[in-house]
């Protein structure tokens, strides 16, 4: 072989390994993705079939979704999720942005502020309902009820919430604040004509994040309820119970999911818009 | 006319005296004092470093000095006040246009901020915008910008509130070479039309001397020369001023012997002879530097002793086309002269560089004469 064939022969083989790489991850991507969504259309499969329960698609109905509408008990508890994670979400945008706006800008401090806050991702939620039962009830004297469970939401959504503003703070530059006092305004003036502006994605993404980590919270509310019954509660008995609901659950999760889908999806596009857009 | 505003009042618009500004143990304006008359174009000229973004950051509100004995702007004690109640408007260097609000909004921002009704905020933004002309951009993107029209923008964002003094911060640096002459026309016509006093930071020697009637260079956190351009050329005030204003031919020797003004000196066992700065009188032996300007540098081919003459001779010669002369580099004993010439030399051709006595300057090596009077400074450069 001349030199030239043995150059042609060793490129050839480097394109070969790169086809093959390429072909390995896109199958594995693919893996991944039915792993995750498979369950979910197995789920929606299952809500329009006639024997939910056992596990196999068809012959297929809208039975289940007629039933739904006509035995509402379920309506009481989504109303309750919906009100909980409506205050959570306001909550979660204020806080949020409070903290994250500043975080990125104040150096070391701000790292261990940020740990500090993001090592409760880390806990385990049923612990975690556990410790905020006897701390806030035992110590605190806060009542089980609405309240201890927007307490407990917040707290976990909270981490979330202030990510999502802070990947939109540390982008924001500070540079603009003193070209705007340059030109004449004032601190309030600063904040609400140059800063929120720029910063609003990371903190409606925020909201988006708080409302919908609230709406699906279990394990810190199955300490944390009191007498109150929120949605996943309210599925959870239900599953477990084998009562005559448990097929309506499957129309039912399938609806909150695509509802959860579309706000994940506006809060990462509204997170990840360009500035210059 | 919505600019130009007409300042009745005579003295002078800015009054600075006695700026210090330290960051911890770094001084980065030591003392600094100076004084714009109304319409002035002045030039903040200095290597980085040398405290002259900290000066025009004192003057903006933008920094606060760590002492000063007074701030006055337009007659009226601004020590004290923050950015956004003095009536100076700056131009970045990073432009700092607002991404989210179109080119017109990012205009009418300095008059929403001091509640102009809309109808009048749309009209003087497009006047602003064609003052920089730029009269088409107003709904434009700011992302849909070049660097040349952001730049623009920037400059009418600042100019549309009618400062009392505009305040420009290496304002070219971000521009490539043809826009920037392109933007140095603009600004001097912008200055002349509107009657503003500009005062420019910039670390280019050549922007200082094309732009403005008055330069402020400044080293190491101090103003070391304040003065027209020709006299930082043919008056420096020290060997940094001889070399940062690019004096081709400065060689540092000792005094010999003074005789009225002109002073006879010795580099390494050579003798030279020079003029003494104004106000300068060196001590026998002192070390000292002698500055000449390439175009004053002649070649000839014979050794010469004339009186008042000053002559070295090289062995060979690189001749460097700058367009419309010769800049030749010549190899002596002391190093590279620079004569300036209509044509090139033979590299291989010895020779020697003459230059008359009376157009070198002796200056001082390791202090600064005091501007005004002949009070050395005893500071290390």
């Amino acid at each position: 072989m001349t030199a030239s064939e043995q150059l042609r022969a060793a490129v050839e083989r480097e394109r070969m390994i790169l086809r093959w790489s390429t072909a390995v991850a896109v199958i594995l991507g693919c893996v991944g993705i039915i792993l995750i969504y498979g369950p979910i259309v197995w789920l929606a499969l299952m809500s329009i079939s006639e024997q939910p329960l056992t596990g196999k698609p068809g012959p297929f109905t809208t039975i289940w979704y007629v039933k739904l509408f006509t035995d509402m008990r379920w309506f009481d508890p989504l109303m309750v999720s919906l009100a909980i994670a409506s205050t959570v979400s306001v909550l979660c945008m204020f806080t949020a942005a409070a903290i994250g706006r500043v975080l990125p800008h104040v150096g070391a401090v701000g790292l261990v502020i940020l740990s500090m806050i993001l090592i409760v991702l880390f806990m385990p939620g049923v612990m975690l309902g556990v410790d905020f039962i006897i701390f806030y009830r035992i110590l605190l004297g806060i009542r089980t009820g609405v309240w201890s469970l927007i307490l407990a939401h917040f707290v976990w959504a909270f981490p979330f919430a202030l990510l999502s503003v802070i990947i939109v703070a540390s982008r924001f530059d500070t540079r603009l604040l003193e070209v705007a006092r340059d030109l004449g305004a004032g601190r309030w003036r600063c904040f609400r004509s140059i800063e929120l502006p720029l910063l609003l994605p990371g903190i409606l993404s925020a909201g988006f994040f708080g409302f919908l980590l609230s709406l699906n919270e279990l394990p810190r509310s199955i300490f944390l309820r009191g007498g109150i019954t929120t949605l996943p509660l309210f599925e959870w008995a239900e599953a477990a119970s084998h009562s005559t609901m448990v097929p309506l659950i499957y129309g039912l999760s399938t609806l909150i999911t695509l509802g959860s889908l579309v706000l994940t999806v506006l809060a990462l596009s509204l997170l990840f818009k360009r500035e210059t857009a | 006319m919505a600019f130009g505003g007409a300042h009745s009042n005579s003295g002078p618009i800015l009054v600075v005296r006695s700026a210090t500004r330290r960051f911890g143990p770094v001084v980065a304006l030591e003392n600094a004092s100076l004084s714009v008359d109304r319409r002035e174009f002045v030039t903040l000229l200095g290597p980085s470093g040398s405290g002259k973004t900290t000066l025009l950051r004192i003057i903006a509100g933008l920094d606060e000095p760590s002492s000063i004995v007074e701030l006055s702007i337009g007659g009226a004690d601004m020590r004290g006040i923050p950015a956004n109640h003095r009536n100076v408007a700056t131009v970045f260097q990073h432009y700092g246009l607002f991404p989210h609000m179109s080119v017109g909004k990012n205009i009418e921002f300095g008059l929403l901020v001091r509640g102009r009704p809309a109808d009048e905020r749309r009209r003087r933004a497009r006047e602003a915008l064609e003052l920089v002309r730029l009269p088409d951009m107003f709904d434009r993107r700011i992302h849909q910008l070049s660097g040349g029209e952001r730049q623009r923008v920037a400059l009418a964002r600042a100019l549309v509130t009618e400062p009392e003094i505009l305040l420009l911060d290496e304002p070219l640096g971000a521009l490539d070479e043809r826009l920037r002459r392109e933007m140095q026309v603009e600004l001097l016509r912008l200055q002349q039309k509107l009657g503003t006093t500009f005062i420019l930071v910039t670390h280019s020697q050549e922007e200082a001397l094309t732009m403005s009637s008055r330069v402020v260079l400044m080293n190491h956190g101090r103003i070391v020369q304040d003065g027209r351009p020709q006299e930082l050329f043919e008056q420096p005030r020290s060997k940094f001023v001889a070399n940062f204003m690019g004096i081709e031919n400065v060689l540092v020797g000792r005094v010999a012997s003074i005789e009225a003004r002109t002073v006879n000196l010795v580099v390494n066992d050579r003798q030279f002879t020079g003029q003494l700065l104004t106000g300068f009188t060196p001590a026998p032996q002192e070390p000292v530097f002698i500055a000449t300007r390439a175009e004053r540098v002649d070649i000839g081919n014979g050794s010469s002793s004339s009186r008042g003459l000053n002559s070295i001779a090289f062995t060979s010669s690189l001749s460097v086309y700058k367009g419309t002369h010769y800049d030749i580099e010549l190899s002596t004993p002391l190093g590279t002269l620079v004569s300036r010439q209509p044509k090139p030399l033979q590299a291989q051709e010895g020779g020697v560089a003459l230059w008359s006595s009376d157009d070198c300057v002796v200056g001082p090596i390791d202090r600064e004469i005091d501007l005004k009077g002949c009070r050395p400074q005893g500071r290390n450069e």
